[in-house]
């Protein structure tokens, strides 16, 4: 006998907030700044006086991240983040966005021929003056530390190498807009762990997942861009596993994509979709894997993103790598870095974005280790802005691990 | 699929002492629940159980008192199984930040209501709350901060009480987690314990809302002491709770440190049972749904409040497994006339009926359910809010559900 218990789901109303305010004790920017009331007051408290008929009065929406750590804690399953995010879509729709927004949720678009033109692009983007006029013209804060564009991209590089033999069950790999262009090492170490596990590995035609988009509140571009990537992710891989190793693209897809933005075939894409170390884990403990690690002496820390405990998936990451011979590996005590996508390099929200931040510095400090681990790219770009410390994908050092060399990467 | 020896669905103070006692005997565990539990809403200090006068000793009162209540879930434990289950609590927390009682019985606790309450283990930051004396205490409230307001607790108290500016400008509307992580910066609290020494009247006692930071309160406390020369104290609040946050972390910590795997984003919205057993649970996460397996289960999701009891028009129901509830009668005799009625109202007697090993029963006895042990505020026969014995109730029966599962 199979019992289900008699639950609607829940009504994406306000009303069934209790006001515990446990998800004020979770959130991240209303820790730092008064200047956002936290989730209860902006979620379930302010909808109830929110009218479509009427403009937003609720500025201070937009200071959320959607970071969705509310979700996560809430003991009564209010949608708190989604209430924040439609709230933010309509006052942003009302005022309109700014010109730097629309850059940069674009940034997909540019990402191939500023890879293309790392050469002169990276050296500019560096240069004060260059700094200077973002921050001024647009809105870029001159503080945060822009990603370097590399090139080949990842996609070049899996195109040109030599075919591989073994033909092994096929998966395919969702890299993500800034595996592509700014952090190659990530996807070819992807590619070469699945491989290690015995995966012929396809890379399928891909798109921004849409999530920067989403950031914004522009609801109705993040689903053109998501309804671009079902259509392709179903029609070549249908069938195939699919692994992304970007925490954020992951949720985005695998939760958004239907549920949110309701879109055909989502579901079904769903159902197809994993993080990459929580594929790997499932074959490691079903026993089908021969795979085994060469010792790493190191003092580690791994953190957990945001967005991947909104996967709900565990820590598949650091069970990887507690089989790692030599490492010693711990959870890193810290709630958000900060970044949240593009939200810390907008000069009106680089404060904020640097104060959360400080708490991740904090937790780092205590633990002094020599290298850290994350899955999300948000979050390795801050943690290396903040700490200057390695940080790398768990992926990375797993395939340095299996190669049995030096620890590479930034 | 995963496979699990044990899975604990709850995240409250039950589940998680389960789940830590599990991972003691070497269990693969799973725990799973909505959000971060209750445990954040009202986690202070560890109350056993109230009506024992202070000054009388807790063994020997509760010994005598678990004799004359044989359906309450202390008589499942007795007082060794609690004695033993403190014990493993207060090892998780060594000092600094470290439980203890004050002297051999119940110890009196000033309030963010202005009263006094009785409890058992006090953390250090709230240990000398516990000696203070009204014409030697001042109370502080902040300027700015809602939760709690230092004169009207000190009106109730009945000493000397101020609300005093924060030392940083633009905190008009600060939350208690905001201001917890200021106090973990070292210049924020030794400005603030100067604002506070500028304000005493030769007090002994400074008692404070408890947001002595997230991290390090020990050395807030010890910094506040050296600047003020008096003995300060946490004063627990409203919800969230500071220092309920700080058990919830050390337990998490401790927990992922030993390989248990947790599941919080999502409550456990199906069961698959057969033949009286529990074969596996599903967690949704929109679009999917995710399946996980164990031989053992511990339901321990709390009341009204954890979602671990609903109620209906005409009944109470556990909605997860359907076991059968201890009714508090008819609709209209679940509550007293008045809200604070000494005698406690019916429906917080309702609750799971279990055996001696905390297997769930029916009215006439008979367990239903072979691998699913209950622990917690969840089980029928306690007052917990009256005779203020939550904690307590769920850290004795946490820890022998997980014993009983695991002998099984």
């Amino acid at each position: 006998m199979t019992q289900e218990s008699k639950q609607t789901p829940l009504p994406k109303l306000p009303d069934v907030c209790v006001r515990c305010a446990t998800c004020t004790a979770a959130c991240p920017v209303s820790r730092v700044t008064p200047r956002f009331p936290g989730p209860k007051q902006a979620g379930p408290g302010a909808q109830r006086f929110r009218s479509v008929a009427e403009a937003s009065v609720d500025d201070w929406i937009e200071l959320c991240t959607g970071c969705r750590l509310c979700d996560t804690v809430c003991p009564a399953g209010v949608p708190i983040s989604e209430l924040n995010l439609m709230a933010k879509a309509k006052f942003l729709d009302e005022r309109g966005r700014t010109f730097r927004d629309w850059l940069l949720v674009r940034s997909d678009r540019f990402g191939e021929l500023a890879a293309r033109f790392s050469k002169i692009v990276n050296p500019l983007m560096k240069k004060k003056i260059v700094r200077y006029l973002l921050d001024v013209l647009l809105g870029i804060d001159h503080r945060q530390t822009l990603p370097p564009y590399e090139y080949p991209t990842f996609r070049r590089w899996f195109r040109d190498r030599p075919a591989r033999k073994g033909g092994g069950p096929e998966v395919a790999y969702f890299h993500g807009c800034f595996t592509n262009t700014n952090e190659t090492d990530v996807g070819k170490a992807s590619v070469l762990i699945l491989e290690a596990h015995g995966r012929t590995v396809i890379v399928p035609p891909q798109h921004c997942c849409g999530i920067p988009r989403l950031g914004v509140g522009d609801l109705r571009g993040a689903g053109e861009m998501g309804r671009r990537n079902v259509d392709s992710l179903l029609r070549t891989v249908r069938g195939v596993d699919i692994v992304f190793s970007s925490t954020s693209c992951g949720l985005m897809m695998r939760h958004e994509y239907g549920p949110l933005l309701h879109l055909p075939g989502a579901e079904e894409l769903a159902g197809r979709l994993f993080d990459i170390c929580e594929y790997l884990l499932s074959i490691h403990e079903a026993g089908k894997s021969a795979v085994t690690f060469h010792p790493v002496s190191m003092k580690a820390a791994y953190f957990a993103p945001c967005h991947l405990r909104s996967l709900n998936i565990g820590l598949p990451a650091l069970e990887l790598l507690r089989r790692v011979p030599g490492l010693d590996i711990s959870l890193l005590e810290a709630e958000c870095c900060g970044l949240g996508g593009l939200y810390g390099f907008k000069k009106e929200k680089f404060s904020i974005s640097e104060e959360i931040g400080k708490d991740l510095t904090e937790a780092v400090t205590r633990m002094k280790p020599e290298i850290i681990l994350t899955d999300c790219e948000g979050c390795r770009m801050q943690i290396r802005h903040l700490t200057g410390l390695k940080v790398l994908h768990p992926v990375q050092l797993l395939r340095d691990a299996l190669e049995r060399r030096g620890i590479c990467g930034p | 699929m995963k496979r699990f020896d044990l899975i604990v669905i709850g995240t409250g103070l039950a589940g998680l002492t389960a789940a830590r006692t599990a991972i003691g005997m070497g269990a693969k565990v799973l725990i799973a629940g909505r959000g971060m539990g209750a445990i954040t809403l009202f986690g202070n200090s560890v109350d056993l159980l109230g009506e024992i006068p202070p000054g009388r000793e807790m063994a020997e009162g509760m010994a005598s008192w678990i004799s004359t209540h044989p359906g309450h879930p202390y008589a499942r434990t007795g007082w060794e199984g609690i004695e033993k289950a403190v014990a493993a609590f207060r090892e998780l927390f060594p000092p600094p930040y470290s439980f203890a009682a004050c002297g051999r019985g119940n110890s009196l606790l000033p309030t963010g209501a202005g009263t006094m309450r009785p409890t058992w283990l006090l953390p250090v930051t709230m240990a000398a709350g516990a000696s203070m004396t009204p014409p030697e205490t001042l109370i502080v409230g902040f300027r700015g901060f809602k939760d709690f307001q230092g004169d009207t607790v000190s009106l109730h108290l009945k000493c000397r009480g101020v609300n005093l500016p924060l030392p940083r400008y633009g905190l008009e509307g600060v939350t208690a987690p905001a201001l917890a992580r200021l106090m973990d910066e070292a210049f924020f609290r030794e400005r603030l314990g100067e604002s506070i020494r500028q304000q005493m009247a030769g007090e002994q006692f400074i008692g404070l809302p408890a947001v002595l930071g997230l991290y390090d309160p020990a050395t807030a406390l010890k910094t506040l002491e050296a600047i003020t020369g008096a003995r300060v104290f946490e004063i627990p609040m409203l919800p969230p709770s500071i220092p309920g946050t700080r058990i919830f972390h050390r337990f998490r910590e401790e927990l992922i440190g030993k390989r248990a795997d947790f599941r919080i984003g999502h409550p456990v919205s199906g069961v698959a049972v057969k033949d009286g057993r529990c074969r596996a649970i599903r967690i949704p996460n929109p679009p999917l749904v995710a399946e996980y397996h164990a031989d053992r289960f511990i339901l321990a999701t709390g009341r009204f409040l954890g979602g671990g009891l609903r109620a209906k028009m005409d009944r109470i129901v556990e909605p997860l497994f359907d076991i059968p509830i201890l009714q508090p009668g008819e609709r209209g005799e679940w509550f007293g006339e008045r809200f604070f009625d000494p005698e406690a109202h019916p429906i917080h007697r309702a609750g799971v009926m279990t055996n001696a090993d905390l297997l769930p029963v029916d009215a006439a006895g008979q367990a239903v359910l072979a691998n699913v042990w209950v622990a917690g505020s969840i089980l029928a026969h306690h007052q917990a809010i009256e005779e203020k014995s939550r904690e307590g109730i769920d850290i004795a029966t946490g820890f022998l559900a997980a014993k009983r599962a695991l002998a099984s």
